[in-house]
């Protein structure tokens, strides 16, 4: 061990800071790349961040996170663990690799755009750790996927989803590009690190390994715990960077640039996190449900640390908070009905028991949702699967990318319109699920109007055959791997008899 | 529930319908970056919005392209996973040479001149280096493929480790000759200030701004890294050596591995690309008659600061041995 502690020699390796004079600052620094607000470079160089390492610890400490995760992975792979979980859990761990597993490398461009692009040596140097952290991330999401394609093809999704035009990854692309793969240094380092980071992915990672620990899943759970601990490292560079902006007087930015990624995360969050915890979990190894997560996680823990830096919660509170009731459950009964649109198997899990659950966390769910389950129920009991299929598209909200469900808002009672949001710039039409979301491409509208919805390229003719095989064909979904229900629909039938195969 | 029922994959869709099982380096590092060549723009946003704009001119029109970079392949086959243990070992090396060193005292029995020749070349050095920690990142961001923006990462992470074990050097130099050595200002004023360092800064800061992809990689890792690292990791460390300074020159010596690995994926990047398109030959030379000189005018600054040593070296000698590193890169590259 050498001797001198850390604290002793740390900030002689990070206080690398110098005005550059042989070219302009603003060119070595260009605002779209590093949107600096005009404050002086000077005023950067006390970036501070609050978890320090160095190199030979991370390298120290890494080594022993990767043996540890990887050996458990490397006995599981030769058991039966895998084939012998809960359907309906396979289906969570296969959408969150499909959804995540790249999506976490390509983090890693963000990281060395903040590594190049950061006003600060310090920061810099965070996110250094954040580049290696993510490729770790990356590498490790797919690695153990491989070893499951001999038995479950459909892990093939976690390296192609991004490739493909498959919705759910077009919703991904597009909320990771605006987050990390193509924003600049100071946007991503609160963006990313500050909203999604310290936010959301606690809710992913530690409600599904949670989960997956009750579950039996050792393998998926010692996986996003390990990951875990790299986040909650790199993900500070956010707080020093909001100190600064605030200092200058821009709180007013910083707020708008979490209040933008907050709305967003939380839509994409619904989705995935959402349907895995409160249906797709066996409901004998739920913790909690994803509503008391994001009390718990959200509302709570992420608005104390709002609060810390005198921010405020976003105007879109209250409409928030609503649809901690309501959207995931609509979105539920959507990504159900329209199944063959996604690379996972949906499990349905509206059994009796799971019923009284649902009603019990979500009071009133049997009443709004429940009875929509109701109709789908008897048409799979009288053997008539293709009521419960769909035979067009609905819109596409222009910036989540999301489905729109607003009618069963509505319908719950929790919005006073089933109809969308529509918005007119600049000579086009644009359809928003939601006020934040209309709110969101009004802020910045350059940033996002070119972009079309796959519904948008549906209508203008890019899709062909323009039907529901031809979209699929466009989504990257072969027959074989358009999502069934996860169990055959057993939740349907109280007596357990099982549907017959199709639906 | 059905699975799919297709046949048992070997390997993940997208690498074809390859025969062999590929390996476990090539599973989590093949085709990661979906956005190179995407239609209509790199990113799922606005096509016109900065960034999209910014890899499209820097990156698919970069003049340095080849029809395919997914069959490049780091020489050393490195994954996060294999780097990380690589460097863990290599830490740990120096772990035991720091700890052996700091038993003898042996920052206390060098001698002023050569603490002297230390403040002012050896103790800046975490300027320049931390240029090229931020340049590497910028490679590996631009780069078209997870086989070269991994590489460029780790590098990048080198740069780190060698500028942490400089800065703890300097901090036990502080205590044992003056704690004055231990300050940005003794770091930093060389560098802003210092005539012999402004050369490096100069091509440093430039580098800073050279944003074609394919520049960026040829100016780093074919001139300025290399002529640095010669400058550094050999020249610095035989100076250490004759003025009895063992442990910076074994430090040195230990970072000759992180510099040689860094110029043999670069080789063979080069190789690769030139394998698929030798017209590109003309692209590199002509980036490096800009590079190599501003490297070695950067080498030239300093070079006079070895003969100052207590057992100095002359300046000329410096500029040779880096002058042959860099032809001797060049030579390797086919360039």
């Amino acid at each position: 061990m050498p001797r001198l502690a850390r604290s002793e020699w740390y900030d002689l390796a990070r206080d690398m800071n110098w005005k550059v004079s042989y070219v302009d600052e603003s060119e070595a620094w260009p605002d779209e790349l590093s949107t600096g607000k005009g404050i002086p470079m000077e005023d950067w160089w006390g970036w501070d961040e609050s978890y320090k390492v160095s190199y030979r610890e991370y390298v120290h400490n890494q080594v022993g996170k990767d043996a540890a995760v990887y050996s458990v992975n490397s006995v599981l792979a030769r058991s039966k663990m895998f084939s012998q979980l809960d359907p309906g859990w396979k289906s969570a761990i296969l959408a969150h690799y499909g959804a995540i597993a790249v999506g976490e490398y390509l983090a890693s461009i963000g990281e060395s755009r903040m590594g190049r692009f950061g006003r600060a040596a310090a920061w810099r140097n965070m996110a250094m750790f954040g580049t290696l952290d993510e490729i770790r991330h990356g590498q490790i999401q797919t690695y153990f996927p491989y070893g499951l394609l001999d038995r479950e093809p459909r892990a093939d999704w976690a390296h192609k989803t991004f490739h493909t035009n498959e919705w759910g990854a077009i919703a991904a692309r597009h909320l990771f590009d605006d987050m990390f793969t193509a924003n600049d240094a100071v946007s991503t380092a609160i963006q990313l690190t500050f909203t999604f980071e310290t936010g959301f992915t606690n809710l992913q990672f530690l409600g599904m390994a949670a989960d997956a620990m009750e579950v039996g899943d050792i393998d998926f759970g010692s996986l996003i715990s390990s990951i875990q601990t790299d986040e909650a490292r790199h993900s500070q560079q956010g707080e020093p960077t909001i100190k600064i902006l605030i200092e200058h007087g821009h709180k007013e930015y910083a707020q708008k640039l979490i209040d933008h990624m907050f709305w967003r995360s939380w839509h994409v969050f619904a989705l995935l996190t959402g349907l895995s915890m409160d249906y797709y979990t066996p409901l004998e190894h739920r913790s909690h449900s994803f509503k008391e997560f994001m009390d718990e996680w959200i509302v709570k823990q992420f608005l104390d640390q709002f609060r810390d830096f005198g921010l405020e919660p976003s105007w879109y509170w209250p409409e928030f908070l609503k649809e901690t009731n309501w959207y995931h459950h609509a979105l539920h009964l959507g990504v159900w009905f329209w199944r063959p649109t996604v690379w996972w198997n949906p499990d349905g899990g509206v059994s009796p028991a799971e019923r009284e659950w649902l009603e019990e966390k979500y009071p009133g769910w049997n009443d709004s949702f429940g009875k929509y389950w109701d109709v789908i129920g008897q048409n799979v009991r009288n053997g008539k699967p293709e009521l419960t299929l769909p035979e067009t598209f609905p819109m596409v909200c222009n910036m989540c990318q999301i489905p729109l469900c607003n009618p069963a808002g509505f319908a719950a009672g929790y919005l006073d319109s089933p109809a969308p949001l529509i918005h007119d710039h600049g000579g086009r039409r644009y359809t928003f699920c939601s006020k934040p979301c209309r709110w969101v491409f009004e802020q910045n509208p350059s940033r996002f109007q070119g972009h079309m919805s796959i519904i948008d390229r549906f209508l203008a003719g890019q899709i062909q055959p323009a039907t529901i095989p031809g979209a699929l064909a466009y989504m990257g979904l072969s027959p074989e791997e358009m999502g069934q229900d996860a169990t055959d629909c057993s939740w349907a039938f109280a007596n357990g008899t099982i549907l017959k195969k199709g639906a | 529930m059905t699975t799919s029922e297709r046949r048992r994959a070997k390997t993940w869709s997208l690498l074809g319908d390859v025969r062999r099982k590929v390996t476990p380096y090539e599973a989590v590092t093949a085709k990661f970056h979906y956005h190179f060549r995407r239609d209509p723009a790199p990113f799922e946003l606005d096509p016109e919005m900065p960034l999209n704009t910014w890899y499209l001119r820097h990156r698919e029109n970069s003049p340095f392209q080849v029809d395919d970079w997914e069959g490049f392949r780091d020489p050393f086959k490195l994954t996060y996973k294999d780097y990380v243990s690589l460097q863990h070992e290599r830490e740990l090396y120096l772990d035991g040479l720091v700890d052996q060193h700091e038993a003898t005292e042996a920052a206390a029995g060098l001698d002023a001149g050569w603490v002297d020749t230390l403040r002012q070349l050896f103790v800046p050095l975490r300027f320049p280096l931390h240029g090229l920690q931020m340049i590497s990142l910028y490679v590996g961001q631009m780069a078209p493929s997870s086989f070269i923006t991994n590489p460029a990462s780790f590098q990048a992470a080198d740069e780190m480790r060698r500028i942490q074990r400089i800065a703890y050097w300097t901090k036990v130099l502080g205590n044992a000759h003056g704690d004055d050595l231990a300050t940005t200002a003794a770091a930093r004023d060389a560098w802003v200030g210092g005539a012999e360092w402004q050369p490096l800064r100069e091509t440093v800061e430039q580098l800073l701004i050279a944003y074609d992809w394919g520049e960026a990689f040829t100016a780093l890792n074919l001139a300025v890294k290399p002529a640095l690292d010669s400058l550094i990791d050999w020249q610095l460390g035989e100076l250490a050596s004759r003025n009895g300074d063992a442990f910076l020159s074994l430090l040195f010596a230990e970072f000759q591995h992180d510099a040689r690995r860094s110029r043999k994926w670069s080789a063979a990047l080069v190789d690769y690309a030139l394998r698929r398109d030798q017209e590109l030959s003309g692209v590199l030379t002509g980036w490096l008659d800009t590079w190599v000189p501003r490297a070695q005018a950067a080498t030239e600054g300093l070079a006079p600061l070895f003969g100052t040593a207590p057992v100095s070296m002359p300046a000329t000698g410096v500029v040779d041995a880096v002058r042959s590193q860099l032809a001797e890169v060049r030579a390797t590259c086919g360039l």
